[in-house]
């Protein structure tokens, strides 16, 4: 290892780096806004997908008994769809339970009391295997005696989720315009760097050094541009989410919000990836501009 | 050693810099290039080292065919061809030692390289003593100097020197003057563009005169003017100088 070569060429770096301050933070300021947004989405898509998929899983089929069944024939029916292959699950929930479960999930919303008499019939709740399997066991089950009506929510998580998809492709498309403004910003940066530096890229193109040595630390400055600005963005991501993160868990219980470290630290590492990347292309192609012979 | 042949030079401007240059230079041998300003001088020495690419014609430089030099190939021909400027061209935020070495280490070299190499060449043009200061506590001459280290750092077997006395007063011209001699007896090719007549007719070498881009005169031991010149106003003009007369040889070894 030849220390001095080292000491020479971060020597220069550092040299292009503190020699316009203020530029330099408006670079890594730049990617900063870029890659909190950018993780801010990505984080809000993998936990809005993760919910989709957990509703999805959770849809029950509600089988609602006609008025009068016997208990023989509920239990009849309740076997008959059982060994349904595409059911994972049916269970019996009796007028009784029906309300009691239903007293539990109002309360505080309505004042259940008033109800006199209750108006809920027997009903079977019904869960199938797969998510895609839910229509057609549904409509199967429609068709079986003692059945007065079925009815699942479906359509209506389905239709959520694909608004969910069209905003996050509307959310990719601002990330990927914000992604080409760091770039610019970020080129914008090398290139005052590399005017600075036209007499020595001159001279060094005079005594022989290749271009691939020339751009050398311009490249390396707009990686830790961007690798700088990237670190930024992860710690107040990280901190955000630290702030929260708790809170949203007491607001919405319903919606499975459990934090998964494992993807929180990859994700970290991709925007710290994207940050260096924006930078060593935009610095690249800067630099280029000044080295056509 | 260096050999144009055929070479004419046209810029995208239209500007026709070179007309049908034909031109050898041997090995080891110091030629001037004169002529007004304009006259293609430095165009021809840009050729020399591949910052313009002739429109048409051949030029070679040790053994390679300069005009059809892949890009990538570029940086080794300037390591085999040393160039200094009437400006120096120095890096100003940087030490005589540190703008030496500087060419040296952007190509690479090995830090027991640039330790060897840098004080040789500073010991060459006589300043081993100002190697710690910065080129604005530098004279003219000093500069230059630094910027002929600079140039030989690479040992290159030609020297190109465009203007390199038009910044400097007459006694810092002739020390440049000196250098560049004690440079070429030491076997390095070096041929000097210049406009000032007082430094070609004392020094009594080879003078090829460009006017309009075309080669006008190629005199050995010639005058600025031309040895018709000389002829038709029958004076010696100023007395032929040599490297003798300017004390070279001198801790030569």
């Amino acid at each position: 290892m030849d220390w001095g070569k080292v000491r020479f060429f971060w020597g220069e770096v550092w040299r292009n780096f503190t020699r316009n301050a203020a530029m330099q933070l408006t670079a890594i300021g730049t990617v900063t806004v870029t890659v909190v947004l950018l993780g801010g989405f990505l984080y809000v898509r993998t936990t809005l997908a993760a919910v989709g998929d957990d509703m999805l899983h959770r849809i029950e089929i509600s089988v609602f008994l006609k008025d009068g069944t016997t208990a023989q024939a509920a239990q009849a029916l309740r076997s008959r769809i059982a060994h349904d292959h595409r059911v994972a699950s049916v269970t019996f929930i009796s007028k009784a339970e029906g309300l009691r479960q239903m007293r539990q999930q109002l309360k505080g919303q309505m004042d259940t009391s008033l109800l006199t008499s209750n108006p809920l019939p027997d009903a079977l709740r019904v869960k199938a295997g797969r998510p895609d399997d839910v229509p057609a066991v549904a409509a199967h089950i429609a068709k079986l005696p003692d059945v007065a009506t079925v009815s699942y929510a479906q359509d209506a998580v389905q239709r959520a989720l694909r608004v969910g998809e069209v905003l996050a492709r509307i959310g990719l498309g601002v990330v990927a315009l914000l992604v080409f403004v760091a770039a610019i910003i970020i080129s914008n940066t090398i290139r005052l760097t590399v005017f600075a530096r036209r007499r020595e890229i001159a001279i060094m193109q005079l005594v022989g050094a290749t271009n691939t040595y020339i751009r050398m630390p311009f490249i390396c400055e707009g990686i830790i541009e961007g690798v700088l600005g990237a670190l930024v963005a992860i710690g107040l991501l990280a901190a955000a989410e630290h702030q929260l993160i708790p809170k949203l868990i007491t607001a919405l219980p319903f919606v499975p919000l459990n934090g998964n470290s494992a993807n929180e630290a990859l994700l970290a590492l991709e925007l710290l990836a994207t940050g260096a990347a924006v930078g060593a292309v935009a610095s690249w192609f800067s630099v280029g501009r000044y080295l056509r012979t | 050693m260096i050999s144009l042949r055929g070479v004419s030079l046209t810029y995208p401007n239209g500007t026709e810099a070179l007309d049908g240059i034909d031109l050898d230079i041997q090995k080891g041998s110091f030629v001037f290039l004169v002529g007004h300003s304009g006259t293609g001088k430095s165009s021809l020495l840009r050729l020399l080292y591949r910052e313009s690419v002739p429109t048409r014609g051949t030029v070679v430089v040790d053994g390679v065919r300069v005009e059809r030099l892949r890009r990538s190939r570029v940086p080794q021909l300037r390591r085999s061809v040393g160039v200094v400027f009437q400006d120096f061209k120095l890096l100003l935020d940087k030490t005589v030692w540190e703008n030496v070495a500087f060419a040296l280490q952007v190509t690479g070299a090995r830090t027991r390289d640039v330790m060897r190499q840098v004080p040789r060449v500073l010991d060459l043009v006589g300043l081993p003593h100002k190697s710690r200061m910065f080129p604005s506590e530098l004279s003219g001459g000093e500069q230059q100097r630094t910027a002929i280290a600079r140039a030989l750092v690479h040992n290159p077997k030609i020297l190109l020197c465009d203007e390199p006395t038009g910044n400097l007063d007459p006694s810092n011209t002739t020390e440049i003057m000196e250098l560049l001699l004690r440079i070429n007896l030491k076997g390095t090719t070096v041929v000097v563009a210049t406009h000032n007549q007082a430094v070609v007719d004392r020094m009594r070498r080879r003078v090829v005169r460009l006017d309009a881009g075309r080669i006008v005169a190629d005199e050995e031991r010639g005058l600025y003017f031309g040895n018709e010149a000389l002829r038709a106003t029958g004076t010696t003009g100023a007395p032929a100088l040599g490297p003798s007369a300017f004390g070279v040889g001198r801790g030569l070894g």
